[in-house]
């Protein structure tokens, strides 16, 4: 055999066996996702967004509770976690640059990104919780903040380092005191990028149960109150998908198609600007 | 030729990262109304100089200034100056064009809302007049809320000094600013520059000799961060005091 066949039956190997882990991979995404949309569709119904939760064991009910209190979580996260990301971003990019503090608390919050959700549900429990004698809605929030926070603060760290360094120098030369050069200038050159990263970062918590198991706990009533236990989409489908009742395994289905059209709207709207912006 | 004195550097040193030292004992006026040309090899120091005007090396850490700049008889390296003040007085146009993420109006309106400008009649009037100042009013008429990024790099440049007009600085320093230019948008820009100078004092930093000797009234060769020979523009260039200068002008070496 020359070296010519034998490369050539090495590359058709190792293709092979990369599309092979493609496949793999790419077959239970598939999966997963047919099977949410097959199972989910079935139980798409407006009663499923408008009813709050029949008794245990009765046909029939919704889950408007959990609907509602998901949103509010997720939206109080976001407005607990983006201000604190972007303005951290914020100084590492533009008041701490190629400082030692900046390098650190970069490679810090890298390290954040990939803590398990579940130990920042713990800590949060520890701090908030337990001292407080009770599950609240603001605990779940938090949680989910803490999660976001590393996230919004690279992607914006990274979007105001990609501002070319001229531009503030131009307005810095018109006599443009620090606070409106950021304020005014970088952040209009780095805002879709910013936008995109903050998207994706409500996207990311959206999708998650463990940090509010120990946080929001669940609620099966109907509730607006952030300072007690919250009902979420995601902790109602591991209850229900748990539960012995036909229907709750139904509405559990309904509720996972629910939020992750939510998540993946989310996902493809932040890609979509960030597409647009770059075109450019 | 008037010569009224707008800014007096006297023996200024200036040393960055700590303990390069940039710029040697340089002396010289810069006069109201004139054209002051900075001409010299690559790294001789004359952008460093330029931005000593503005202090634009504050921006960075370790950096130290030694002597004075006296600007109407005040010294602006004094450390108790005020930046914001002394940057609306003498402007600055770049290199590259930096226009700003927004609309040609809205280019215009940043350093002029800077300067507590809000009432919207006087900030269209005065975008008008700016535009006009730097010849380019005629091209962007109908489009004065398209973003910037949609003109050409010459126009861009042309917009970022009818930026830096509109505040109504008293000198305008410019930093190769026809370096990245096509040789039409070069000759528009030089002919502007040629023609503000009755209104203001104007430094360039140049690499093009040809552009010193056409636009400039006085001229300094530098190099490795001296000042070599300083003197009228026509002396400089048909008849300079050192050889240096001379190899340089004639192209020897540089």
């Amino acid at each position: 055999m020359t070296t010519e066949q034998k490369r050539k039956i090495e590359s058709v190997i190792a293709l092979s066996l990369s599309g092979l882990a493609a496949a793999i991979g790419l077959f239970w995404l598939v999966y997963i996702l047919s099977d949410v949309l097959i199972h989910g569709l079935g139980a798409l119904n407006p009663g499923l967004l408008f009813n709050d939760p029949a008794p245990a064991g009765v046909e029939g009910g919704g889950l408007r509770n959990a609907f509602v209190g998901q949103l509010m979580i997720t939206g109080a996260a976001t407005l607990i976690g983006v201000p604190v990301g972007v303005l951290g971003g914020t100084f590492l990019a533009e008041y701490a640059r190629g400082k030692k503090i900046a390098r650190t608390i970069s490679i810090l919050s890298d390290i954040m990104v990939s803590v398990p959700s579940i130990v920042v549900g713990a800590f949060v429990y520890a701090v908030l919780v337990r001292p407080l004698h009770h599950f609240s809605g603001w605990a779940g929030a938090l949680a989910l903040a803490i999660i976001m926070i590393p996230v919004v603060l690279r992607t914006t760290e990274d979007m105001l380092s990609l501002v070319p360094w001229t531009l503030r120098e131009a307005a810095f030369a018109l006599g443009a005191p620090r606070y409106k050069v950021i304020v005014q200038v970088v952040y209009r050159g780095a805002a879709t990028g910013i936008l995109t990263g903050v998207l994706l970062s409500i996207a990311r918590v959206a999708g998650e149960t463990a940090p509010l198991l120990f946080t929001s706990f669940n609620n099966n009533f109907f509730s607006t109150d952030m300072n007690h236990p919250l009902a979420s989409l995601t902790v109602t489908i591991f209850q229900y998908a748990m539960g012995p009742y036909k229907s709750w395994h139904s509405q559990a289905w309904g509720a996972a198609l629910v939020i992750t059209l939510f998540i993946l709207m989310l996902t493809i709207a932040g890609r979509l600007i960030l597409k647009w912006r770059y075109k450019r | 030729m008037t010569a009224t004195t707008e800014i007096e550097v006297k023996s200024l040193d200036f040393y960055y990262n700590g303990n390069i030292h940039a710029l040697n004992g340089i002396s010289f006026p810069i006069y109201k109304n004139n054209v002051t040309a900075l001409i010299g090899p690559s790294g001789c120091g004359k952008t460093t100089l330029l931005r000593c005007f503005n202090r634009m090396h504050d921006l960075y850490p370790h950096h130290r200034y030694g002597g004075e700049i006296l600007f109407q008889d005040r010294n602006i390296l004094a450390g108790d100056l005020d930046l914001i003040d002394l940057r609306s007085r003498i402007g600055m146009v770049f290199q590259k064009p930096t226009p700003f993420p927004m609309s040609i109006a809205e280019n215009i309106a940043y350093g002029l809302r800077l300067k507590g400008i809000k009432n919207k009649s006087e900030l269209i009037g005065r975008i008008e007049q700016a535009l006009k100042h730097a010849a380019l009013w005629e091209e962007v008429r109908d489009k004065l809320n398209a973003s910037a990024y949609e003109l050409s790099g010459g126009q861009q440049q042309r917009l970022v000094i009818a930026r830096a007009l509109a505040v109504e600085p008293e000198v305008l320093l410019f930093d190769e600013p026809t370096s990245a230019l096509d040789p039409i948008s070069t000759a528009k820009i030089e002919e502007l520059v040629a023609g503000l100078k009755k209104d203001i004092t104007i430094i360039i930093v140049t690499h093009n000799m040809q552009q010193a000797a056409r636009v400039s009234d006085m001229t300094g060769f530098l190099y490795l961060g001296e000042l070599i020979e300083y003197g009228t523009t026509e002396k400089i260039f048909t008849n300079p005091d050192k050889k240096q200068t001379d190899d340089y002008i004639t192209g020897r070496f540089g």
